[in-house]
């Protein structure tokens, strides 16, 4: 035990000197937030203005901190590297003394506080401290002493700057700037977004109309993990509260509701919002909000005078379907092959595809169809129009569950089976226009609760079920 | 290099010393081309083809060459285009398009205060200095010219309609009417261009064209973009409509709209002479095609693409036209519908049944031209028979849509490319007067897939002259017809001539939320 003390401890002044002012620095750096308080009060715009050079200068040390490692290993076999690693770590540690400085004048400067904004600032002194510790640890490992320490701190290290720079990146893109275009087949490995539940309210104009238009502007900056201005808008209550500048809505008024004061101002005005160049808010998006505020911003009411909401609540949602880019060759298969095409609704694979059969509509019949059954858990709207399906094709379409649009106008079904499609339960579209479909065979699908458009032009089953479909419509 | 099979001539390449120029030149020319400078002009070339290969090679021939390469790999433009960017309401479009200007103030845009003022002068501060046409700017006065015909309420939503518009009146909780619809341009040429291609110069695609190159076909067998001519009423006063309204501009030519005729056969050399049957007219165009593959080959210009997918596409239409056009099984209640005049090819009531016949077989994008409304003088004398040639067809082509549950993703949009003046062009009296062109404001209407309707949005002033609420410019009218159909405007890019070229240009545009249902 003491000869290794009498190893690792430092010897002559020189080392002594260091090691105690790593000591004073380290505590000079837990020390920071105490002398200078972030009080969310926006300071000098110098501070700003140099504080915005932190996102410049962060990924200097990142850099060469991630370089250490690199330089460790490949060391094994070039020592020349190994000699560097010293180097880099220590130029690592100055430049993160830097950026760290620019980062609390940003955070000072424009008084913004938070929850990540905090854990982003402790992640950063951490850092630094951390690599200070390796710098100081190096020598040991170098010279053999203690084989296992340093390593071990390089590692821990790399660990807290990845969390930190994920801190950081929540707090410049928003939290979900990362996940937000992941693939569904990735997201569902990763367990998904949340969803938001049938909590109390979930019907309302708030939260259906308001609340995504901030979630989607102004969260980032006004929300949990970045609070600027003092002013966050993720909840009702918070919204409500209002900021260090005053009120963000007065119900009733909104020309002294601050928040739009600041979304109509000039875009080049300092005050302007969303801020830093961030789009801003689009004319209908602030109609909303105004007819909201004008009439009581109530955070329950479900709809607001003269802003439509009706269409979205009555039709059911675009439910989203699995991803079909795994099976894409085999979709290009089958459409070679067949020449039927599965199209798709949009650029967005849940959205799903379109079964078309219009080039080869006189020859689909129901053996056809059957082969896309593989297909039924992407397809969403099958064009059947004009085929040569029959009342046969009933017991494979039971299987489309997730059809939204079925065309059969123009074939020879007559809706024996029709009642086989009450599966369907995102079914809200059906045209039997031109067939001899009966009004007792429409009659059976009466109880599809999502399904509003029947078309029956043209049928036997025409006057009798018109009206209701027109009743339906109506409701 | 290959001989080309149509290509008789040796392929080498002319020499300066073969041209028909003074001797002197000649010895000048050969004395100049020295190693020295043989080496010189080396040097530069290279550094031009480094330049060249820097800037990539679309900064040189634009995005042309790459889009459609990848397109005769087989592969939907859609796709890889990756459109449409959302799930669209409306998947085909059906454009009515009213050539010439029809006057808002007789139809739709109901301003009931002018009777009082009836051959009152227009104050200059309604008309704020605006530089007029030349063909009333002469005018001494500017007399305020109230409508001639009488306007009811119609509908749950109590929309006022003109005595002129009787079916368009049954159909107005359907529609959702657009009267602050305003454009830049005061003369057909420069505002119909703007209306059809966002931008009032020759030259640029129109909106089918941006249409069939961003979604793509439905139907293999017709083309993506039709347009459909009315035939001409002579005791209208019809300015003519180009081909350049539909073409496809920078983009390749098989985007262009492919017109149907009026008369006759609705594709002219469509049928097959007598004595070829359609083998031999396969092995011909498979001979065509293999040269044009070869010249392809040879010179790589995408316009051969475009010629060998029409010839296909023609040869394929030989089918499925004369299928399209024959309207013997149309049951008997399309005609109480649409009208007998619907009977008769080239009629606009014919155009908008077959305009339903190609939304059935997918055709994207439709656009029937009726010509006729600028209507200068003698308003009381052609407006009715203008009323009447296309008010019916119109209700005709909704209400069958509709029926045939079409409407749920078929857009039908009315519109002309403006509107007509409240003051009167020439001699005012009790029973007539004329309209001069007025891009202020002008009433338009859009139903079907993507449209809120029932609504009359943006409000004019009492003389139907500025725009007083929820302008809608022509910019915003196309940005959201291509929102109805799954576009963003703004994505819709085509780089070319360095700029992203949209079909609503440069300048901001922005989808109108009020009209999307």
């Amino acid at each position: 035990m003491a000869v290794l003390a009498d190893r690792l401890l430092p010897k002559n002044k020189l080392t002594r000197a260091i090691w105690f002012g790593s000591l004073l620095m380290s505590v000079a750096l837990l020390m920071l937030p105490l002398l200078f308080k972030l009080d969310g009060r926006p300071h000098t715009d110098w501070e700003q203005f140099l504080g915005r050079f932190h996102p410049l200068m962060v990924h200097l040390p990142i850099g060469l901190i991630v370089l250490v490692p690199l330089l460790e290993i490949a060391g094994a076999f070039r020592p020349a590297l190994r000699e560097a690693a010293g180097f880099v770590l220590g130029l690592a540690f100055v430049f993160c003394l830097g950026a760290l400085t620019l980062g609390y004048l940003l955070a000072y400067g424009s008084g913004t506080v938070g929850v990540v904004m905090t854990r982003h600032m402790w992640g950063g002194i951490a850092l630094s401290i951390a690599v200070l510790l390796c710098v100081l640890a190096r020598p040991w490992w170098s010279i053999g002493a203690v084989p296992r320490v340093y390593p071990a701190m390089l590692t821990g290290l790399l660990l807290l700057l990845a969390w930190t720079a994920d801190q950081g990146g929540s707090l410049t893109h928003g939290r979900n700037y990362l996940t937000e275009y992941m693939p569904v087949s990735l997201e569902n490995i990763f367990g998904g977004r949340a969803v938001q539940a049938n909590a109390p309210g979930s019907g309302s104009f708030y939260v259906k109309q308001i609340s995504p238009i901030l979630d989607a502007n102004c969260f980032v900056c006004h929300g949990e993990g970045k609070v600027k201005g003092g002013l966050r808008m993720d909840s009702y209550n918070l919204l409500m509260k209002g900021g260090k500048d005053g009120l963000a809505i007065v119900p009733g008024s909104p020309e002294k509701s601050l928040l739009l004061q600041r979304v109509t101002l000039p875009s080049s005005h300092k005050q302007f919002m969303p801020a830093e160049g961030k789009p801003p808010l689009k004319p209908e998006e602030i109609a909303r909000i105004k007819a909201w505020v004008e009439q009581g911003a109530s955070p329950i009411a479900t709809t607001v005078a003269g802003i439509s909401t009706s269409n979205e609540s009555a039709e059911l949602p675009l439910q989203p379907v699995a991803d079909y880019s795994s099976v894409l060759s085999e979709i290009q298969q089958i459409d070679k092959g067949q020449g039927a095409k599965l199209v798709q609704v949009s650029s967005k694979p849940s959205d799903g595809l379109i079964l078309n059969t219009v080039d080869v509509a006189a020859s689909f019949g129901d053996a056809q169809l059957a082969q896309f059954q593989k297909f039924a858990p992407y397809i969403v709207e099958a064009e059947l129009g004009r085929t040569a399906v029959t009342n046969a094709s009933f017991d494979a379409l039971s299987r489309f569950t997730h059809l939204r649009a079925l065309h059969l106008e123009g074939t020879g079904v007559t809706g024996d089976g029709l009642a086989k499609l009450a599966p369907l339960s995102e079914l809200t579209y059906l045209n039997l226009s031109g067939t001899k479909v009966t009004a007792a065979a429409v009659a059976s699908i009466g109880s599809m609760k999502n399904l509003r458009h029947v078309y029956l032009y043209n049928t036997p089953a025409q006057p009798a079920v018109a009206m209701q479909t027109i009743a339906r419509n109506t409701q | 290099m290959k001989q080309h099979p149509l290509c008789t001539d040796t392929e080498c390449g002319p020499s300066v010393l073969d041209f028909p120029i003074p001797e002197g030149l000649k010895q000048e020319w050969a004395a100049i081309e020295t190693r020295r400078r043989f080496l010189g002009r080396t040097g530069k070339v290279l550094g031009w083809a480094a330049l060249a290969n820097l800037l990539g090679g679309r900064a040189l021939i634009g995005d042309a060459h790459a889009a459609d390469t990848k397109g005769a790999q087989g592969l939907p433009s859609g796709e890889y285009l990756r459109l449409p960017h959302f799930a669209p309401k409306a998947k085909r479009a059906i454009y009515l398009f009213m050539s010439g200007g029809p006057p808002q103030i007789d139809m739709l845009d109901y301003k009931p205060n002018l009777a009082a003022l009836y051959d009152k002068d227009i104050p200059d501060s309604v008309r704020g200095g605006q530089q007029l046409t030349g063909m009333t700017a002469g005018q001494a006065r500017f007399p305020i010219a109230p409508s001639h015909w009488a306007f009811k309420r119609y509908g749950k939503t109590g929309t006022w309609v003109s005595d002129l518009l009787p079916y368009t009146a049954r159909m107005v909780d359907d529609l959702a009417i657009i009267k602050s619809t305003n454009t830049e341009a005061i003369n057909h040429e420069p505002a119909i261009m703007l209306m059809n291609t966002g931008n009032m110069n020759a030259g640029k695609p129109c909106m089918g064209s941006w249409l069939a190159y961003g979604l793509g076909s439905m139907n293999d067998n017709l083309p993506t973009f039709m347009v459909l001519q009315t035939k001409v009423n002579p005791k209208e006063n019809n300015q003519p409509v180009s081909s350049r309204l539909w073409g496809s501009g920078f983009l390749s030519s098989e985007y262009a709209g492919v017109g149907l005729r009026s008369g006759g056969d609705p594709v002219l050399y469509l049928s097959d002479p007598n004595g070829v049957d359609r083998e031999v007219r396969r092995k011909m165009l498979d001979a065509v095609e293999e040269i044009n593959r070869q010249t392809l080959e040879e010179l790589g210009d995408p316009e051969t693409n475009a010629r060998i997918a029409q010839y296909e596409m023609a040869y394929r239409m030989q089918a499925s036209v004369p299928e399209l056009a024959d309207l013997s099984k149309e049951p008997p209640s399309t005609w109480d519908l649409y009208g007998s005049d619907a009977k008769e090819p080239g009629t606009f009531a014919y155009n908008c049944l077959l305009a339903r016949r190609m939304a059935e077989r997918g055709v994207r994008f439709t656009q029937i031209y009726k010509r006729g409304w600028d209507v200068h003088g003698d308003v009381t004398g052609v407006l009715p028979t203008l009323c009447q040639e296309t008010d019916r067809a119109s209700y005709a082509l909704v209400t069958d849509l509709k029926q045939r549950g079409l409407l749920d993703d078929t857009l039908v949009v009315w519109a002309g490319e403006f509107g007509r003046t409240v003051y009167s062009q020439g001699g005012l009296t009790k029973d007539n007067y004329g309209r001069d062109h007025h891009p202020r404001c002008f009433t338009t209407w859009m139903t079907g897939g993507g449209v809120r309707t029932g609504i009359t949005y943006g409000e004019t002033d009492e003389y139907s002259y500025n725009v007083v609420k929820d302008p809608v410019t022509v910019r915003d009218f196309n940005a959201t017809i291509l929102h109805c159909l799954g576009i963003d405007h703004n994505k819709l890019a085509y780089k070319f001539q360095g700029l992203d070229q949209k079909l609503t240009g440069p300048t901001p545009a922005s989808v109108v939320p009020g009209l999307l249902a």
